[in-house]
């Protein structure tokens, strides 16, 4: 209850914390503002399905019927793949979408929140934080495709088959230390939106969503060189964990895309703090 | 302890002067920066269990001054100290989401103004009785006509009991019979609320509730006093 209290003392308002406390007071937030913050996941995952007759059916629709495209799109250009090639592109699809819309979602977490902004004050980490959580529910709600394809596919449910939503929450882990990076730099110039719709879209094929890394390995150095790209890990987990494997790829790799993750949180925490309050008054 | 609920030194705030990137980059390294000053070293101190009322023009900074006491936008220079929970009435029903209903919007709105569900569903009723909305409360808000929303928006603002209210030109929305209603439903929340900070161009109700006026133009506090002499300095110096 926050009804008048007796006899409250005078505080600071609108200080902010020292900026570089900020990756892990972001954490405490989160806790303390947990009523809202799922409030407000709820607003953002009902306001991308309202009036849809299929409703949620959609998160597992839209995946599956991407992943079908793309692979006749795959078997006209590279002829006969192996069976479990739909199988590959589907989870490759959930994943990065994943990272694609958390990514989107952070970086216009200001600029689109404006309304809520000059109306009140809440710390303002909340509206990136948001814009991840609902992106990674809707995705590991599009996970359930993988319980037909299991059955389908004849695959063992083995311990394994965690990776599949582990994959799902490093995707948007990884996006939002990005996002929260330039979110106050989106509010002065709106360009950072249209540049990141555009990484997203050449990220898709960059990364191995319509291929995978043991298609990578076969062309010899290739392999080695596309783990520079952080996102490799979640999408091979994602694969590994449904075909009950372990992930198969070096440990300096998983750790550097782990660490690029933890970086980049670290990163985008400190640049949010410091620039939010500045940036807000672009809005 | 302080009898102060709310103390403001030498408070000033610059927006920047929208440009494109470029500009701004530059702007970063020149000593005589491009910015437009909406508050200059304002000093203002709101006593507890005081009803303050602001006046000035539009653009005069009225608006940013609630907004640094409610913690929107930190002061670039100076400090602002506040006792307790603050709230800030302004835009009935803007934060609402159009795909969702009336009861969820309340709980939602209400969760933003810093309450717990349990709070919230505890006083629905009271928000379903005041806002006169009857069935509508569980049709999605994007069905409201902008009547409606406002007195939702009332609604569910002032079921909210804060220890500092801040009441930023919210009277006159909806009907005439609402317009009433919603002016004596402010002025009981003014009542029961300690403190309450108003900026409002209707100068016959601040003379009847406040205590203090405080005059603002171009960013500067003018001066501070009785309404009625206030109200006539406005009208000295606006013309």
């Amino acid at each position: 209850m926050s009804e008048a209290s007796v006899d409250p003392v005078l505080k600071d308002v609108g200080k902010r914390d020292e900026s570089w406390k900020a990756p892990f007071t972001n954490l405490t937030v989160l806790f303390k503002h947990r009523f809202l913050v799922r409030n407000l996941v709820r607003k953002e995952i009902r306001g991308r399905y309202r009036n849809a007759m299929l409703g949620y059916t959609w998160t597992v629709l839209e995946p599956a019927m991407l992943a079908s495209v793309y692979y006749f799109l795959f078997i006209m250009l590279a002829g006969n793949p192996d069976k479990m090639y739909p199988v590959w592109v589907i989870l490759g699809v959930i994943v990065w979408s994943c990272f694609g819309k958390a990514l989107q979602g952070t970086v216009s977490s200001l600029s689109r929140n404006g309304q809520t902004i000059h109306l009140v004050y809440f710390p303002r980490i909340i509206f990136p934080m948001t814009a991840m959580q609902g992106n990674i529910i809707i995705s590991m709600m599009s996970c359930l495709v993988v319980l037909p394809i299991m059955l389908i596919y004849d695959l063992p449910v083995t311990i394994y088959l965690l990776y599949v939503p582990l994959s799902v929450f490093m995707a948007g882990f990884l996006a939002i230390g990005l996002g929260m990076l330039v979110a106050p730099l989106n509010c002065v110039q709106r360009d950072i939106e249209h540049l990141f719709r555009f990484i997203v879209r050449a990220g898709f094929f960059l990364s191995p969503v319509m291929w995978t890394y043991e298609m990578a390995l076969e062309r010899g150095a290739f392999g080695e060189m596309v783990l520079y790209n952080p996102m490799v890990v979640p999408l091979t987990m994602a694969r590994h964990g449904i075909a009950g494997e372990s992930i198969g790829i070096p440990l300096a790799g998983i750790l550097g895309s782990i660490g690029f993750g933890i970086v980049m949180w670290v990163l985008g925490s400190y640049v949010f703090n410091r620039f939010e309050a500045g940036a807000v008054k672009h809005l | 302890m302080s009898s102060n609920a709310v103390e403001i030194e030498n408070v000033t705030l610059h927006f920047p002067k929208q440009r494109n990137a470029l500009k701004m980059f530059i702007n970063l390294f020149r000593r005589k920066k491009e910015r437009f000053t909406a508050l200059r070293n304002v000093s203002l101190t709101v006593k507890k269990g005081e009803v303050l009322g602001i006046i000035g023009k539009n653009g005069s900074g009225k608006s940013t001054l609630l907004r640094i006491i409610s913690g929107i936008y930190p002061a670039d220079e100076g400090n602002c100290k506040a006792a307790g929970t603050i709230s800030l009435l302004a835009g009935l029903g803007t934060g609402f989401s159009g795909h969702q209903t009336g009861r969820e919007n309340a709980i939602l709105y209400g969760s933003i103004l810093g309450h717990d569900e349990e709070v919230m569903i505890s006083k629905l009723p009271e928000i379903l009785e005041f806002s006169e909305l009857g069935a509508f409360i569980d049709e999605p808000v994007r069905t409201y006509s902008s009547g409606m929303k406002a007195r939702l928006g009332l609604a569910v603002a002032s079921a909210i009991h804060p220890d500092i209210l801040l009441i930023d030109e919210v009277l006159g929305v909806g009907d005439p019979q609402f317009k009433e209603k919603s002016k004596k439903r402010i002025l009981d929340l003014v009542k029961s609320t300690g403190t309450v900070v108003i900026v409002s161009h209707s100068f016959g109700l601040m003379k009847d509730i406040c205590d203090r006026l405080v005059f603002i133009h171009k960013g500067k506090i003018v001066d501070v006093g009785e309404p009625a002499d206030i109200i006539k300095l406005y009208y000295e110096i606006t013309g």
